[in-house]
Formats: structure tokens, C-alpha cells, sequence
């Protein structure tokens, strides 16, 4: 199961964005700064957009999503078990987990920003895509959700997990780690190696790194281990 | 057409002219032709072919049931080229150039601001359709008829939402109304000549025929 892209050129307007590398099982972290491409990229990946040039080639991939950043542009139901029905997934299930029970008749406007988001994830989650692309699933989320978030993407036993943020703190487990940089996708490598020439590299790893421990990977684990080591 | 004072004049004149009769949006069409993109603002746009063919189904409609539909069909469809060429020519802040220098820093401020809000909710509108469209198709959903209550309501929520957000960071700024603005515009020979040839598109329109013919008479 992979996906490979070959020197795929993306352009809008005056702007574009080259890719080029293969992305195989895991989670694999896409940073970049805003405006950068992040989300056109999800979109090129999950064969939503059009590539000028290059190709996309994905093998072993029969089922794709793509999360979008603002999840009530997905909302399709008038209320929040159609909106569960229209992914596929039992409302009692979803709502059980995002606290939501008694809600069923509620429409999904009426949720706050991070409820809907944390109830679209539990939507997009319920199912096992072998493609799993998801554009700043962080944002709108609180310190527990992003963790909670992290540990059910870890728990993902098979396919392909893309996060495309630009999130610093709280982050999952990652095989690979990649940026978007000066118009071009480049691959930093596996961490704790990617560290060296990864530019989005998140503060509390830099500042780590600086007092001589460099943590293994960027969870809030492998943090926390790295900081420890430095104390004992 | 880079001064927008001369745009905005063009586009209210020949939209009146189209809308007055059918030679008046037929002056307009050839206005349109020989001074924007033309075609090229067709296609670049998608939106225009779905307004011409909504004109056409009230047209239609219109005609049905004892009404002129051809005619209004006709002078809607050129309103909606010249409202489009406008949009796709329109940068941000000139709104607030043209209100500043019409009406000053007071009330022109304000008219300019809340045209700049609109064209920037529109050019948000109009994202956020794309996207909807896209997250459907992820979905797996089929787009028709029964799509267009969910995606209104995306739709208008979304820009209910922004226009709140705006609202408040205006009021958070201490905004009560006019503010200092400098206007700044480049005005081309070409300008001059578009904005000429719209001033007398809108006389042929308004004049009877008769008055440009003395032999006729």
C-alpha cells in the first residue's frame, strides 16, 4: 500500500508547489507555513485537483478520505444522525464517543467549532480508509482532544495516515516526516534523523535538542522521555 | 481597465442601458466585447454560464405565461457579462478608494467598507461552494436538487459566521464609522475611451433613433 509522486507539479494562478516521494504504511507528518500548499496538496493527493505535471501513482489503495480543514463544509444532513448516516457509521456509536448522546435531532450547525470537529474526526475515524488525509485536524480541537486525537490515529493498525498542519505541540507517533519549503516538497526523513533538516521543527523539540537530548520521535511520550533524560 | 472610478461608471451605465431595451443591451454587448476579455472572462469564470442559463429558465417561464421572456432574457444575460467583468476585474481596497474619493472619509469610508466586505464574502462564498462540492464528492455523494438545501445552508452559515467575526473585530477596534483612508489611481488613455464609449452606449439607448436621422424625419 503506497502512494508515489512523481515530480507532480501543482500550479494556481502565479503560485505552484513540486512533489516528489513516496509515502508508504504509517503516519506521516506533511508541515509547511500557511499559504504554503498544505491543504491544495490533500487535495492533489486525494485526486480532487489536478496536477500540471508529474503523476500520482497509488498502489494497494482501493479506499480514500480526505478531511478538510473546516468540517462543516462535509455537512450533508439536517441533523446529527443523518449526518452520522451520510458516513456510513451508527449514530449511537459516534455519539457515545464525541458526548453528544441525546443530540441526535440536533442540527449540526448548532454545534460549537471544536464539537463539530471532534464529531466529524469521530465520523472519518469510524472507518478504515487505506488513505487517510487530513488537513489541520488539529485546529479547533483543545489540548485533551489533540491528544485523544493522536492516540487513535496510533492505534490505526494498517494504511496510509497523511496529517497536513501546522501544528507544534501536541502530535502523534510519525514514520516520516515532511515539508513544504520554498515551493517544493522535501522529505526530512524518519525521525529522530528528520530533526536535522526540518525547518517547521517544533519548539519544545529545537529547545530539547539544545540541552543535548534529542527525543526519539515527536509524541508527547517520546518528549516527555527526552526531558526526563535530561533531569536524570 | 485599471481605474476603478471609470469601471464602477461603465458597469451602472451599461448595466442601466441593457436594462432600459434591447438595443440598449445590444450597444452594451458590443461595449463588452471590444473592451474586456470577452470569451476569455467566460471561461475563466464559472459561474457566468449557470446565471445565463437561471435567466434563461425564468426567461422561459416569463415567456410561458405571457411575458416578454426574450426580451428580458436578453437584457439580463448582458447584465450579467457586464457584472462579471466587473467582479473579475475588481482588486481589494478599491471600493474604498472610489467611496473615499466620492463622498470623503465619512460616509464614502463606510459605503467603501461595507462594498469591500461584500465583495470579500462573495470571493468567500464562492471557496467555500468549490470546497463543498469537493467534500461531497469524498462523500460519495451524487450532486442534484436535493443538494441545494444542505448546501445553502453551508452556504449562508458560513458567511453569517464571518460576518459576525468581521462585525466583532470592528467594534474590538473601537470602529463606529468613517476613518482615514488615502485614495490612490492610475488611470490609462484606454479608460478615458472605454468610459467615453459606455457614456455614449447609454445615450444611443436612451435617445430615439429618429433624433440621429434628420432625413427620417
Amino acid at each position: 500500500m503506497i502512494i508515489t509522486l512523481k515530480d507532480a507539479r501543482i500550479t494556481r494562478d502565479s503560485w505552484s508547489l513540486t512533489a516528489a516521494g513516496t509515502f508508504d504504511q504509517g503516519i506521516h507528518l506533511i508541515s509547511g507555513d500557511v499559504g504554503s500548499g498544505k491543504s491544495t496538496l490533500a487535495l492533489v493527493m486525494a485526486g480532487l485537483f489536478p496536477v500540471s505535471g508529474g503523476c500520482i501513482v497509488k498502489e494497494g489503495i482501493s479506499s480514500c478520505m480526505l478531511s478538510l480543514q473546516f468540517p462543516e463544509l462535509h455537512i450533508t444532513g439536517r441533523t446529527i444522525a443523518e449526518e452520522c448516516a451520510s458516513w456510513g457509521t451508527r449514530p449511537e456509536d459516534i455519539l457515545v464517543t464525541t458526548g453528544l448522546t441525546g443530540r441526535e435531532e440536533t442540527s449540526p450547525f448548532y454545534l460549537s467549532r471544536g464539537e463539530l470537529k471532534r464529531f466529524h474526526l469521530a465520523c472519518i475515524l469510524a472507518k478504515d480508509y487505506d488513505l487517510l488525509l487530513l488537513d489541520e485536524p488539529f485546529s479547533s480541537l483543545d489540548c485533551e482532544e489533540k491528544a485523544r486525537l493522536c492516540s487513535t490515529l496510533e492505534r490505526r493498525s494498517r494504511g496510509i495516515t497523511i496529517l497536513f498542519t501546522h501544528e507544534q505541540d501536541i502530535l502523534p507517533r510519525v514514520v516520516r516526516v515532511w515539508e513544504i519549503y520554498d515551493g517544493r516538497l522535501t522529505d526530512c526523513g524518519r525521525p529522530p534523523d528528520a530533526f536535522r533538516h526540518w525547518h517547521h521543527l517544533p519548539v519544545s523539540v529545537r529547545k530539547l535538542i539544545a540541552l543535548g537530548s534529542v527525543p526519539d520521535n515527536i509524541s508527547r511520550q517520546d518528549l516527555r522521555e527526552a526531558a526526563c533524560r535530561i533531569q536524570g | 481597465m485599471q481605474d476603478p472610478r471609470i469601471r464602477i461608471a461603465a458597469s451602472a451605465i451599461l448595466s442601466v442601458t441593457a436594462f432600459i431595451s434591447v438595443p440598449g443591451a445590444a450597444f452594451a454587448f458590443l461595449w463588452w466585447l471590444v473592451f474586456t476579455p470577452g470569451i476569455t472572462l467566460i471561461q475563466k469564470n464559472r459561474l457566468v454560464l449557470p446565471l445565463v442559463l437561471m435567466t434563461g429558465f425564468f426567461s422561459l417561464v416569463l415567456e410561458l405565461f405571457g411575458g416578454n421572456g426574450l426580451s428580458y432574457f436578453i437584457r439580463m444575460s448582458v447584465i450579467i457579462l457586464v457584472g462579471m467583468w466587473l467582479y473579475s476585474e475588481q482588486r481589494p481596497g478599491e471600493f474604498l478608494d472610489t467611496g473615499v474619493w466620492l463622498f470623503g472619509d465619512r460616509a464614502g469610508f463606510d459605503l467603501g467598507l461595507v462594498a469591500e466586505m461584500g465583495m470579500q464574502s462573495l470571493s468567500c462564498i464562492i471557496a467555500d461552494f468549490e470546497r463543498v462540492l469537493l467534500a461531497a464528492r469524498v462523500k460519495g455523494m451524487r450532486w442534484g436538487i436535493h443538494s441545494l438545501i444542505p448546501v445553502g445552508l453551508i452556504l449562508v452559515h458560513g458567511a453569517l459566521a464571518r460576518a459576525e467575526e468581521s462585525a466583532e473585530l470592528l467594534a474590538i477596534r473601537g470602529y463606529r464609522s468613517g476613518g482615514v483612508w488615502n485614495p490612490v489611481f492610475i488611470t490609462k488613455p484606454w479608460d478615458g475611451v472605454a468610459g467615453l464609449a459606455a457614456v455614449c452606449a447609454g445615450i444611443f439607448a436612451v435617445l430615439p433613433v429618429s433624433e440621429f436621422f434628420i432625413l427620417y424625419r
